[in-house]
């Protein structure tokens, strides 16, 4: 009860949002292929639905392998970093650089290196997630208090002990902060690939949506991946309160860089 | 039972330069005695409980436990520090068991002997927290209960109670001295605190800084048990003031 008073306002603001807009595009008469009302988005939604899940499991499927496959290479290559300086030095430079470069602009390179399938729209997925998890769990198996890294070595702890048994834990509400941005950037990456290269998937219904002004249900689409991307969030919250419940709240994240 | 001979310890600072923190110390701790170091910031307390604790390894001299050279942290040792340096993510219990879980020294009984310490330390039915429930003082106590379930023959304390309100300091410290006198392990006690040195000790080492070196010994001639009434007696007095000439001399003369 009290989490649902809370959440009132939000609620509030977002019916309060389509009530005005749906209020303007009727009174302004704006046609429907520069801006749907709201309705006029749920109609076309409901009315190409099969059509519409088809494409939205495709591109969920695709963000679950990029975040995955992001979990899974970041969290080793950030003890890996935080392991030792001379590591760090070699790699930082390397990850920046893969900041550095567009997605977008990778994206018909891998498609044409890797074939028109899943992998290069995974890998763009990972390129784009990867990195804000890599940054705050390196921040956290580092903000360590050396109190504690010293406790650990007066208990004659091996670096492997100190890590596994001090630095990671200490470092999970940092990974949390992480996760949450790359299960963001995981939609973002996933809609990014399908642009330049897919035969389905939101991203691709988006663009042939907009090729037949089939506007509104390019805004269903639109809606369908906020959506998705919120979830995804809410799952990570979920996960972190539930098997780390002294974690959450005391969340630190890295500012997302898409 | 510790011993340090003419101990020297030199930093090689960032840019380079080396910094002497210690220079010829040399100091006994007997089996069961309390000794507190007492100096003003940057005189090389710190640095001198790491050497006795084997974190870090003396430039000149040599420090040993019971004749053997101590160059890695030992079994016989066990330390507190300023902060309570708690695991986040454990509850109090396992906060106290885990240098022994990390050692694997867990024993049958280790866990018992815990809650019984815990009780003792006033923090029974405090078992299942989780530290950031506590407050700065109980934290502090978690910790001590850390370090002397280890059962320590020579606890080192590097101002245990520096980052504590002046109320909470003066009940830790008589609680540190019952919990002292029920064990009698020899005791290494930094502070900053020149009635809290005389309050604890047998003997106050004074130190002065930059390079650290050791300037007077106070041998503090109070009955125990010990209690914050001594503190208007002649012997408190005499101590306290023999201390704080000492360090106040020396920064009177250096401004000079």
């Amino acid at each position: 009860m009290a989490r649902l008073k809370a959440g009132l306002p939000a609620w509030l603001a977002v019916i309060g949002m389509f009530v005005v807009w749906e209020g303007a595009v009727r009174v302004f008469g704006i046609r429907e292929f520069l801006l749907p009302a709201p309705s006029a988005i749920f109609v076309a939604t409901v009315g190409a639905w099969p059509n519409v899940l088809r494409h939205t499991m495709a591109t969920l499927g695709t963000v679950m392998l990029g975040f995955a496959a992001s979990v899974v290479i970041s969290l080793p290559l950030a003890m890996l970093i935080a392991s030792s300086r001379a590591i760090s030095a070699a790699i930082y430079p390397l990850l920046v650089v893969t900041q550095s470069i567009p997605k977008v602009a990778l994206a018909p390179i891998l498609i044409v290196a890797l074939g028109a399938n899943e992998l290069p729209r995974v890998i763009v997925t990972f390129l784009v997630a990867f990195f804000p998890l890599v940054v705050s769990s390196v921040a956290g198996l580092l903000a360590t208090p050396p109190e504690l890294v010293e406790l650990g070595r007066a208990c004659r702890a091996g670096r492997v002990q100190e890590l596994l048994r001090i630095r990671l834990p200490f470092a999970v509400p940092f990974v949390f902060g992480g996760l949450k941005v790359a299960a963001a950037l995981s939609v973002v990456g996933a809609v990014v690939a399908e642009f330049v290269g897919a035969d389905a998937g939101l991203g691709y219904l988006i663009q042939t949506s907009m090729a037949f002004f089939r506007t509104p249900l390019a805004y269903g689409a639109v809606v369908i991946l906020a959506l998705m991307g919120i979830l995804i969030f809410q799952a990570v919250t979920l996960i972190e309160r539930i098997l780390f419940p002294w974690s959450s709240g005391s969340e630190q994240s890295a500012p997302p860089s898409a | 039972m510790i011993r340090l001979d003419g101990v020297g310890k030199t930093f090689r600072g960032r840019d380079g330069a080396e910094v002497e923190a210690l220079r010829d110390v040399s100091l006994n701790v007997a089996e069961g005695e309390f000794v507190a170091i007492v100096g003003a910031s940057g005189c090389g307390k710190s640095t001198l409980l790491r050497l006795v604790a084997g974190l870090v390894g003396v430039s000149a001299g040599g420090v040993s436990l019971d004749g053997q050279a101590v160059t890695a942290p030992r079994a016989e040792t066990a330390m507190v520090f300023q902060a309570a340096t708690l695991l986040p993510w454990a509850d109090v219990l396992r906060n106290v068991t885990f240098p022994l879980r990390l050692m694997g020294r867990m024993e049958r009984d280790t866990e018992d002997k815990a809650r019984a310490l815990l009780a003792t330390a006033g923090l029974a039915g405090f078992e299942g927290r989780l530290p950031r429930e506590l407050s700065g003082g109980m934290q502090q106590r978690v910790a001590i209960c850390r370090a002397l379930l280890q059962e320590p023959r020579l606890l080192l304390m590097d101002e245990p109670f520096g980052a504590l309100d002046a109320l909470t300091r003066e009940e830790m410290s008589i609680e540190l001295l019952r919990l002292w006198a029920a064990r009698r392990m020899g005791v290494l006690f930094v502070t900053h605190s020149i009635p809290e040195a005389v309050l604890l000790a047998d003997r106050v080492v004074v130190m002065s800084p930059r390079p650290g070196r050791i300037v007077d010994v106070v041998e503090v001639a109070l009955p125990r048990p010990r209690s914050f009434d001594q503190e208007g007696s002649d012997e408190f007095q005499r101590c306290a003031r023999r201390i704080r000439a000492h360090i106040f001399g020396e920064r009177a003369a250096r401004a000079a």
